[in-house]
């Protein structure tokens, strides 16, 4: 599997430098004694792709550009940029020059300048939509080709603007959520769960959900604002999560989220819950790494995700067709008479037993399921199954090992839910998996999905608990995304959606 | 003087701005199902249409029911973060106190007589509150409920102990609310307490204990 990384270019890249260069400029290269000089002077930046493999050890060196900045110039230039013919279209080009970007901000530039040739209308249409405008001509400037040389300029956007405080509000199941971001920086992350009052009832009650959240909206604002070290003023939009989940406890953080924004005078994002799971990302990376294969387990969902693009393009290869894996952990964990929620006491007395006591069925994993059903997922049967066999057990008047019963459940489910997940991902050549929700906390989970994604050549990505598990910032964190890619905010008629489709990114 | 939202969602969507008695500016749309949809652009409206700024509010009045749940609670979790938003105290006002205030005040026929206000409850049941008139504040003297019950059951129990009474039936409206609560800010009875008037328990089935799935097909 390939991974690209952009890191600042050493000396000892020049060799590799020096055969892109030739690669890519096959007619007016320059100089390996030009090149080094651009490397070692003090005014310039250039950064390398440096792809590693699974395959092989080492990186290789695909691809490079240059900023050139004089101190105490606010302007600065693009020296040069290439990408090796064979990793074109892979957004390396685009993430260089974003890269040179943010370096011209950082050492004070309000502008960048650049060249590019007049027959190279790519290269014109990406620095076009990073917002470069041309602003001259230079006639037959590439020699001795003869080529008209376009010189674009950008404004460099202040660091200010695209860094917008968005407070987010989740209440699509059992927690109300809170959190504050700013950018891609977590700044507060407040939950305040109604699983207690869940409990006696063996699962979510809606109606205890939505009562619940309505108790706890001031709350945990409160706690979020002052956690955050911010006051609500300072709030550049608000984000809410309006779907899919209980329709009665999402028209709470709906009206809430409203009023908040037109008190304050700011925008409002309506967005969707089971993306902001995928969102939670970027608090941790600075970015979501697509394309990637998302998994999102809780009690409500078992999603199988595919992400082109956070914002852009979410695609649902597939879910449960009856419970939810959180869900049947809480009935079986009942059923074995273990406390809710399931998932906790399901995993720690599994410990004690072997998961490969008894084999349970493993949902929608026949040849003629996987025709139909490939990345959808069944826990019904398993759950049915459970039930028979411990009635069987009893029955007879056996004695029979509750942690055997507990770990073999535990595998089917986990066993199901990884193997469906690595198909997507190696069925998509998708080289990374993202898992979210609660159940990510069960430890077999973990377990599993990072030996079958190592074996595969596949990055797995865990965010930290807070963020897996129903959260506020999650929702705040994809808000920001939408702000900062410019997009409109949403019209104030908006409701809450139970079935929101996941290609509802946001709610116009 | 004293500038007032109230924001009532036991039956429509009903938003006013007030400044005392005077409405300014109101909004209100009678769907039993849109206040999801309904409450930002409601409140958006009175003060778009007004010109007045959010920060000069000096309460934030919610109805608190008792009505159907979903809708009552999109109403008061609103009005609870509009108060947080531009910093306005927050009022909690019983719904019903609010249809008798308006019955009494523009009803002639009605000063002095005990009065029923029934609303839907659903499920054969109707919310119902009992009033004696107005006190000297002109706030609504409470004989008794609020509550929820049959219709006829509720009406044999209050004769039984009340006598005669006329009935109404009705659906509270925010100018309203919002008058109640400047009466009871002036008489200093205004209440903080925004909570949920549900009057009954959620619905939810306990577990039997041991409970297993389906029926059984062995043994």
């Amino acid at each position: 599997m390939m991974r690209y990384t952009i890191r600042p270019a050493q000396i000892a890249d020049l060799a590799a430098i020096m055969e892109l260069e030739h690669d890519a400029f096959a007619s007016d290269y320059w100089s390996e004694a030009s090149m080094r000089d651009e490397l070692t002077a003090s005014h310039t930046s250039y950064f390398v792709v440096a792809r590693t493999t699974s395959a092989e050890p080492g990186y290789r060196v695909v691809g490079y550009a240059g900023l050139a900045k004089l101190p105490g110039s606010t302007q600065s230039d693009v020296q040069t940029i290439a990408v090796e013919s064979r990793e074109r279209d892979k957004g390396l080009g685009r993430r260089l020059m974003e890269q040179l970007i943010a370096e011209a901000r950082r050492l004070g530039a309000t502008e960048i300048f650049l060249d590019v040739r007049a027959d190279n209308p790519v290269a014109q249409h990406l620095y076009e939509s990073l917002g470069f405008e041309t602003i001259d001509r230079r006639k037959t400037y590439y020699q001795p080709d003869g080529v008209d040389a376009i010189v674009m300029r950008l404004v460099i956007p202040a660091a200010t603007e695209v860094q917008p405080v968005v407070l987010g509000i989740e209440s699509s199941c059992d927690e109300t959520g809170v959190g504050i971001v700013r950018g891609t920086t977590l700044l507060a992350n407040v939950i305040s769960s109604s699983m207690e009052a869940h409990a006696r009832f063996g699962g979510v009650v809606p109606e205890v959900a939505a009562r619940a959240h309505l108790e706890a909206l001031q709350p945990t604002i409160r706690k979020a604002l002052a956690e955050a070290q911010i006051s609500l003023e300072e709030v550049d939009a608000i984000a809410v999560a309006n779907g899919p989940g209980l329709a009665g406890a999402l028209m709470v953080g709906v009206g809430a989220a409203k009023a908040l924004a037109v008190g304050l005078g700011k925008p409002i994002y309506a967005v969707n819950h089971l993306v902001g799971h995928v969102g939670a990302d970027v608090l941790e990376r600075g970015e979501v790494e697509v394309p990637t294969i998302a998994l999102l387990v809780s009690g409500g969902h078992t999603s199988l995700l595919l992400v082109r693009d956070l914002i852009d393009d979410v695609q649902l290869l597939g879910e449960t067709i009856d419970d939810a894996a959180g869900e049947a952990f809480d009935k079986v964990a009942r059923l074995l008479g273990l406390r809710y929620p399931g998932g906790p006491e399901i995993d720690r007395v599994a410990a004690e037993g072997d998961p490969k006591a008894i084999r349970f069925p493993r949902g929608l994993t026949l040849p003629k399921d996987m025709e139909k059903h490939r990345y959808d997922f069944s826990f019904s049967g398993l759950k049915t199954a459970v039930a028979r066999w411990v009635e069987v057990a009893q029955d007879s008047g056996q004695e029979f090992s509750v942690p055997d019963v507990a770990a073999s459940f535990r595998e089917a489910v986990v066993d199901v839910l990884v193997s469906k997940a690595v198909n997507a991902c190696l069925d998509h050549k998708v080289p990374r998996l993202l898992l979210g929700g609660g159940v990510v906390a069960n430890r077999r989970l973990r377990e599993v999905a990072a030996e079958r994604c190592q074996a595969n050549g596949i990055e797995l990505r865990i965010p930290a608990f807070d963020l897996c598990t129903d959260n506020g910032a999650m929702i705040a964190a994809l808000g920001a995304q939408l702000v900062m890619a410019g997009r409109q905010a949403s019209d104030l008629g908006f409701g809450a959606d139970s079935t929101l489709p996941v290609t509802t990114i946001q709610t116009a | 003087m004293a500038l007032i939202l109230a924001v009532d969602t036991t039956a429509g969507t009903s938003v006013a701005l007030l400044r005392d008695d005077r409405v300014l500016a109101e909004f209100g749309h009678d769907s039993g199902v849109k206040h999801a949809e309904l409450i930002g652009s409601a409140i958006h409206e009175v003060f778009e249409r007004t010109g007045v700024r959010p920060q000069a509010l000096d309460a934030v009045v919610v109805g608190r029911g008792p009505a159907l749940f979903t809708g009552l609670r999109v109403g008061i979790a609103a009005g609870l973060m509009f108060a947080e938003a531009v910093g306005a105290k927050l009022i909690g006002a019983v719904s019903h106190d609010a249809i008798a205030l308006e019955l009494y005040s523009s009803d002639g026929s009605l000063p002095g007589l005990p009065l029923l206000i029934t609303t839907d409850a659903r499920r054969g049941e109707v919310y119902w509150a009992l009033y004696g008139g107005l006190e000297d504040a002109g706030i609504p003297v409470v004989l008794a409920g609020p509550g929820v019950g049959k219709h006829a059951q509720v009406v044999v129990a209050l004769e039984a102990e009340f006598g005669s009474f006329t009935e109404r039936t009705g659906g509270a409206s925010a100018q309203w609310v919002a008058r109640l609560a400047a009466r009871q800010m002036i008489a200093g009875v205004a209440s903080e307490d925004t909570t949920a008037l549900y009057l009954r328990a959620p619905d939810a089935v306990m577990p039997k204990p041991n409970q297993q799935f389906g029926k059984r097909v062995s043994g």
